[in-house]
């Protein structure tokens, strides 16, 4: 029997081959007396394929979520910008009076300390400004204005999201199959050990009755 | 992890059947979403923890001089209300992802204990569904 036998032509979401259950162990091993080897050597196949499946899937989940919290950090900081230009406009419109030190202090070039290095801060002035530059990666800087880069980041970030969810729905449905080549497993070897008995117990009674015969 | 252990003492009578596969599947992919859950609850309480002690630390800080706050990898100086409007908003966030969270593992605990019963109803001691 191939290995590949085992796993059915069955495909989950994604290309995923289901795997089979097995209704009764004794029909998929091809008989009361057949040999099991082959068959748990198959499940066993499929079990570590599926396991490499799984790191693989764990391992690009781990990746994106890495760049989640860089997407977020980027777009909180773009908000950040985005409000206090927002705040500086609607301020000298209605509350002129009302906190004049504090329209003071946003008029004011927004100080920042940022890490120069690893351990090493510098201070800078930011001056009031509309543009952002966004990394986009293969060494490609673009400048946005402040509101159109919120909503590239957004979308960067929701497209992030929902591709977490997909490789968790996928690690799940991988993790379901999984289970079940365990238990085919341990059914398979059950049953196998079962019949061992079976046999050992029968041998010993027509041991036992054939000395006997002979002994009288 | 071995979901199944069978017994090959007592395993005799209980066949499994495509439900009770259904049900272990189920459970199986309900604990490894739960695992998920803790991990981000983990997270999420240790940010919530050190949003509480900005918040003792900023109750004690001076109004007249600025604060550094934190976005993303830079720091910026602002005045203290400003800081806690941003604190205020941080926290409000950080509750709410947090109670969604706690929501979601909550209901898959509860599948759980049901699905634990039934199964261990079933198979007894041949099935071991605890870690």
């Amino acid at each position: 029997m191939s290995s590949s036998s085992v796993l059915s032509e069955e495909r989950g979401a994604r290309g995923i081959p289901k795997a089979p259950f097995i209704q009764d162990v004794e029909k998929h091993i091809g008989g009361a007396d057949a040999e099991v080897e082959g068959p748990l050597k198959a499940i066993q196949d499929a079990i570590s394929k599926y396991r490499y499946m799984d790191s693989n899937l764990t391992q690009r989940r781990l990746g994106l979520e890495e760049k989640i919290p860089d997407i977020k950090k980027t777009l909180s900081m773009v908000e950040y910008l985005q409000e206090r230009r927002e705040g500086k406009s609607s301020q000298s419109e209605d509350d002129l009076e009302d906190d004049l030190e504090d329209s003071d202090s946003d008029s004011k070039p927004l100080k920042t300390t940022f890490e120069l290095n690893d351990t090493l801060f510098a201070e800078a002035e930011l001056e009031d400004t509309d543009t952002v530059y966004l990394w986009l990666g293969a060494n490609v800087m673009l400048s946005y204005k402040l509101p159109a880069a919120i909503k590239l980041l957004r979308s960067k970030l929701e497209a992030a999201e929902a591709n977490v969810a997909s490789l968790t729905e996928d690690l799940e449905f991988l993790r379901e199959q999984l289970t079940m080549m365990e238990v085919n497993m341990a059914r398979v070897y059950n049953w196998d050990v079962k019949r061992r008995r079976e046999h050992r117990t029968a041998e010993e009674q027509g041991g036992k009755s054939a000395s006997e015969k002979e002994g009288g | 992890m071995r979901m199944v252990e069978q017994d090959q003492e007592n395993d005799d009578s209980t066949e499994v059947t495509w439900e009770d596969q259904q049900k272990i599947n189920l459970f199986s992919k309900l604990n490894t979403r739960m695992k998920g859950f803790e991990a981000k609850m983990e997270a999420a309480k240790q940010e919530k923890e050190a949003l509480d002690d900005l918040s003792t630390e900023l109750e004690l800080a001076d109004d007249t001089e600025s604060v550094l706050y934190r976005i993303g990898e830079t720091y910026l100086h602002m005045p203290l209300h400003r800081a806690l409007e941003r604190l205020e908003q941080d926290q409000a966030d950080l509750d709410a992802r947090f109670s969604k969270l706690l929501q979601s593992s909550q209901q898959c605990e509860t599948e759980m204990k049901q699905l634990k019963v039934a199964l261990y109803a079933k198979f007894g001691s041949a099935i071991n569904l605890d870690e």
